[in-house]
């Protein structure tokens, strides 16, 4: 508690204490104290420490949390500005330098990696053995495979390959009070005990410090490539027949994701609603997917087909398009990137509504969203008024399709406007309990997921 | 009522019947209650104190606050079939029968997703929706008969679950009464990652001791547009192992990859679909792959040639859908097919890395003639997910005490070489205290503080899952942390 008071005096004293205690835990190098503990998207430290084994890690939130000290755990920082109520906190725990694989069994398809690894890195790697992780997160070059499977996000590839809570087998966490659990295993079939590992995906590092991950590989793509189709007209309707009959075709699109108008300019020139159908296969069976496209395609649209390079191109560009935590974001514009959730063909509700609104409210918005898994990712620029109203706008929108609003990338001023999370689920009796049992001191990212826990 | 029945005098009964709607949906007489005093896994039994059967999830969620607020211990139990115990009344519980809620609520085939109430069967979910070439993808082989509810509860996986997933990769949506009678929705109308701790991934596969789930959104897939399948017969098992990783090295995600070895190809071809597999061979392969036509022959071409590099004996492509059928009969009846060559069997559940196959395999072989008990491997090669059958004969004393250790020595081995002690039958009562092969007390207690979150009364299907407490300083048999 001292440790708010404004008196200069008292909190230098503390702090001095603070960080001797901690260099008896880690090494000088380990620590750097931040001089400007303000940030424009929060979730910052007054000390940031750089733990490079899980038993420093153990050590630092054992420390903090027999001290009453918070913590807030970070990756690559890709997702500061996603949720969290605190400005500060005592300690940031980086996971910068934990990473590296521990263990890559080529013959059986699994890779155990420490959390702090960036996902390209590992991709990067992998692709020596022609075998891939599943996933698509944004940002790869910055996003660590640990803050990916704590922020459980997923890109359009999730149409076919699903998310973390697919992927992942095998987890070590270390909780608050700093023992170490591991949860599955290094099999890729595995129903011992509760699923553990679905706890902590998705848990934001609310519940504990993901250590370690394993995770079960794929065989990389013989061959891929991407159709845009885009429909100059804007008719919704003549999108979802398409989308359907394809849906209902045999083919096996790796995703079919839906662009607004103004998110396909930027990235194919075209201000039209703009499909990307991603194939994934042998050779043949990617072309002949293509030739089944190319014959249900309705009259009035415009077709290109990015073979192989050109189709990661593509994705490249596509995993840098919403704003990054890692960047500050200062300046006049607000921006902020929502991902919102509904039943898979309302996605086309919500991209026409989000091209609406663009028109209608003074904010700039691109949009995106997955007719196959009704996952939409939103970004959203201009005033802070204006962007707040919008997202009330769309959450006015969604909940009568029983859909879902979260703000995942807001400035730290605007969060304390608008509940990030939206309304509490009606058992969240249940997540708190779980989170009183794991960390009942609160210590890890206080107040950084759904209903302030 | 049948006033008469000594039982009829407890008023729990009485109060239950009235919730359910009289005497003819709930069954308190010892006659009645033999039938529900195990499910799958025979070798323990226990009465329950009575089986009712609610027609509504409000029913359901009475009968639980009525025990809840009596103390009295219940759970769910579907078709019984589970392996290892889930269903069996150990502590004299109320049973739950979900076999009267069995209804398909909805189908939505442009959003690729079903509504179903927990007592609805597996395969009835397929056969409803196959004319619009749409299927779910969890087959057990049990499937013909077993329920959706305890396919969640299991987290029940099946040969096609290399490609496709076991049941929770295919669970959108829950309704659920937890164990105080109260009733919660988690994302029944199929919407992904729902703000929050991911309790659907929780509860699936928790069996059946975090609640009861009365509702069940699930994801449905259009059918493969090709499939074929290829029967491979090896003299040797590790040239059959070996095969299997190959496969998987070439970059192939088989639909399925299954294997037999001698003693269980003995059995199958005695039970009721032989299909003429020589027997004099030691080790099957049945593999399947399917998707775009247009890929598949390429694909097929590769496992050819993987296994004549393995020295296959012979190795064939289903003709046709007949053919196909006859080999997946063959497998898919496997279990019960053990009761041909033996009078007794005890199914094991063990999974280890693919690599692991050749020596774990010989290492069973070992376990077989250390106790001198046969045991037959019918398994998911490509998940690395062992089936060791353990032939034994309950009427000879001390034999099932003999099974019993020979299948756990065979978890042992799965545990040592870095797998687990279970992939799709769970724990239950039988691999209780197996959790400890691969679990340490802390690591178990991390599970039960989660099981005291939803059920801190712990009246709900008590007594499974986790080791029995107050044993932690015995034989810490595997104190592993790596
Ligand atoms: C605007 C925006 C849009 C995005 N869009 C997409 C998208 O479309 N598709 C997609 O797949 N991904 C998307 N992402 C997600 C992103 O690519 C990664 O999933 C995410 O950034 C995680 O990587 P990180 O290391 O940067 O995490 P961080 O930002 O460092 O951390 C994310 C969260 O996880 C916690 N955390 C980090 N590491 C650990 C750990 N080891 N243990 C416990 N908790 C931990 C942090 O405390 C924080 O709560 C988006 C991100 C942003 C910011
Ligand atoms: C011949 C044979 C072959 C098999 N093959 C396979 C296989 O290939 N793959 C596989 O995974 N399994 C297999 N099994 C095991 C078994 O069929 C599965 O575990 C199945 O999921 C059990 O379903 P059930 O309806 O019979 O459940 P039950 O046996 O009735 O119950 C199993 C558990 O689930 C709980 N439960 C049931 N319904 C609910 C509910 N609605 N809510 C909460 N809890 C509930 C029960 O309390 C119990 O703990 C096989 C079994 C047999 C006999």
């Amino acid at each position: 508690m001292f440790l708010i008071t404004e008196q200069q005096g008292v909190l230098g004293l503390i702090a001095t204490e603070f960080l001797l205690e901690l260099k008896s835990i880690l090494r000088d190098s380990q620590i750097q104290v931040e001089e400007n503990e303000s940030h424009p998207l929060g979730n910052s430290g007054r000390v940031t420490v750089y733990p490079q084994t899980e038993e420093e890690i153990a050590n630092v939130l054992k420390y903090a949390d027999n001290g009453g000290k918070k913590v807030t755990i970070v990756g690559g920082g890709t997702k500061r500005g996603f949720g969290g109520l605190t400005e500060c906190a005592d300690i940031l725990l980086s996971l910068a330098d934990y990473k590296g694989v521990v263990e890559h069994t080529v013959g059986d398809m699994t890779l155990t990696v420490k959390s702090g690894t960036p996902f390209q890195q590992l991709q990067e790697y992998l692709a020596q053995y022609n075998q891939t992780i599943a996933l698509d997160p944004a940002w790869p070059e910055y996003a660590t495979i640990g803050g990916v499977i704590a922020a459980n996000d997923s890109g359009p590839k999730r149409f076919r390959y699903g998310s973390a809570r697919d992927s992942v087998i095998g987890m070590r966490v270390v909780y608050p009070n700093g023992t170490i659990i591991r949860s599955g295993g290094k099999v890729v079939k595995n129903v011992a005990g509760y699923d553990m590992n679905k706890l902590f995906i998705g848990s934001m590092g609310t519940l504990g410090v993901i250590a370690e991950v394993t995770l079960k590989l794929r065989p990389l793509p013989k061959y891929e490539s991407l159709i845009l189709l885009s429909f100059p007209e804007g008719n919704i309707e003549e999108i979802r027949a398409f989308a359907v009959r394809l849906l209902d075709s045999m083919m096996e699109p790796t995703s079919l994701e839906l662009l607004s108008p103004s998110l396909s300019e930027r990235l194919t020139g075209k201000r039209t609603y703009t499909l990307a159908i991603g194939f994934e296969d042998v050779e043949s069976s990617v072309h002949y997917q293509e030739d089944f496209v190319k014959r249900i395609q309705p009259s009035k649209t415009s077709m290109a087909i990015l073979p192989l390079k050109e189709a990661r191109v593509f994705w490249q560009q596509f995993y840098t398009i919403g704003p990054n935590g890692r960047q500050s974001g200062d300046g006049q514009e607000i921006e902020a990137a929502l991902k919102i959730g509904v039943v898979n063909l309302d996605v086309l509700q919500v991209i026409k509504e989000s091209h609406i609104l663009q028109e209608a409210a003074n904010v700039a918005i691109e949009a995106h969203g997955g007719l196959g898994h009704g996952l939409c990712q939103v970004y959203v620029k201009g005033t802070g008024e204006d962007v707040v109203a919008v997202i009330e706008r769309f959450r006015q929108f969604v909940t009568p399709l029983g859909g879902y609003v979260i703000v995942k990338h807001l400035p730290f001023a605007l969060r304390q406007k608008v509940d990030v999370w939206g309304e509490k689920p009606s058992y969240f009796f249940l997540l708190e309990g779980i989170k009183a049992k794991i960390d009942p001191n609160h210590t890890l990212n206080h107040r950084r997921f759904v209903g302030g826990i | 009522m049948a006033v008469k029945d000594v039982q009829i005098k407890d008023k729990h009964i009485e109060n239950l019947a009235k919730i359910v709607g009289g005497a003819q949906s709930i069954l308190y007489k010892k006659e009645d209650l033999l039938a529900y005093d195990c499910d799958g896994f025979t070798i323990h039994r226990h009465l329950p104190k009575a089986v009712v059967f609610p027609k509504s999830t409000e029913e359901v969620a009475q009968i639980v606050k009525y025990c809840h607020e009596n103390d009295l211990p219940f759970l769910a139990r579907g078709a019984g079939t589970g392996l290892s115990g889930g269903a069996i009344p150990l502590n004299g519980e109320v049973v739950i029968s979900l076999t009267k809620m069995k209804r398909l609520l909805s189908v939505d085939l442009e959003n690729r997703r079903a509504v179903v109430e927990p007592g609805f069967v597996n395969l009835k979910l397929t056969h409803s929706i196959s004319d619009k070439g749409y299927y779910y993808a969890p087959d057990p082989s049990s499937q013909y008969c077993c329920t959706i509810g305890g396919n969640v509860a299991e987290n029940a996986g099946g040969a096609h679950c290399l490609k496709y997933g076991v049941t929770t990769n295919h669970i959108l949506g829950m309704e659920v009464v937890l164990p105080n009678g109260e009733i919660i929705e988690i994302s029944t109308n199929g919407v992904l990652d729902p703000p929050g701790y991911d309790l659907l991934g929780l509860l699936t596969g928790s069996e059946g001791t975090l609640g009861i789930v009365t509702k069940i959104t699930v994801r449905i897939l259009k059918n493969p547009e090709a499939k074929q399948t290829v029967l491979a017969y090896f003299d040797k098992v590790s040239d059959a192992s070996q095969a299997v990783s190959d496969i998987i090295s070439a970059g192939i995600v088989p639909a399925a990859l299954e294997m037999m070895d001698k003693t269980a190809i003995e059995g199958v071809e005695a039970a009721a679909f032989p299909v003429g597999h020589p027997k004099d061979i030691e080790a099957l392969l049945l593999i399947e792959v399917d998707g775009i036509s247009a890929g598949i022959d390429e694909q097929i071409d590769e496992i050819l040639k993987v296994c004549r590099r393995r020295n296959v004996r012979e190795v064939k492509v289903a003709q046709d859908e007949k053919e196909r059928e006859r080999w997946w009969a063959n497998r898919k009846t496997g279990f019960g097919a053990m009761g041909a060559i033996s009078p007794d069997y005890l199914v094991q559940d063990g999974v280890i890395p693919r690599s692991k196959l050749p020596e774990v395999l010989e290492r069973i072989k070992q376990i077989s003639e250390k106790y001198g008990l046969r045991i037959a491997n019918i398994f998911h090669a490509g998940d690395g997910n062992l089936h060791p059958l353990v032939l034994f004969d309950a009427r000879k004393p001390g034999e099932t005490e003999k099974a019993l250790a020979a299948g756990s020595e065979c978890l042992q081995v799965c545990a040592d070489v870095g797998g687990s002690i279970t992939g799709e039958h769970g724990v239950g009562i039988e691999k209780r205290e197996e959790m400890r092969f691969i679990f340490t007390d802390e690591e178990i207690i991390a599970q039960t503080n989660i099981r005291d979150v939803f059920n801190p009364k712990n009246l709900l299907n008590a007594g499974k899952l986790f080791p029995t407490p107050g044993r932690c300083v015995e034989v810490k048999r595997n104190e592993k942390t790596k």
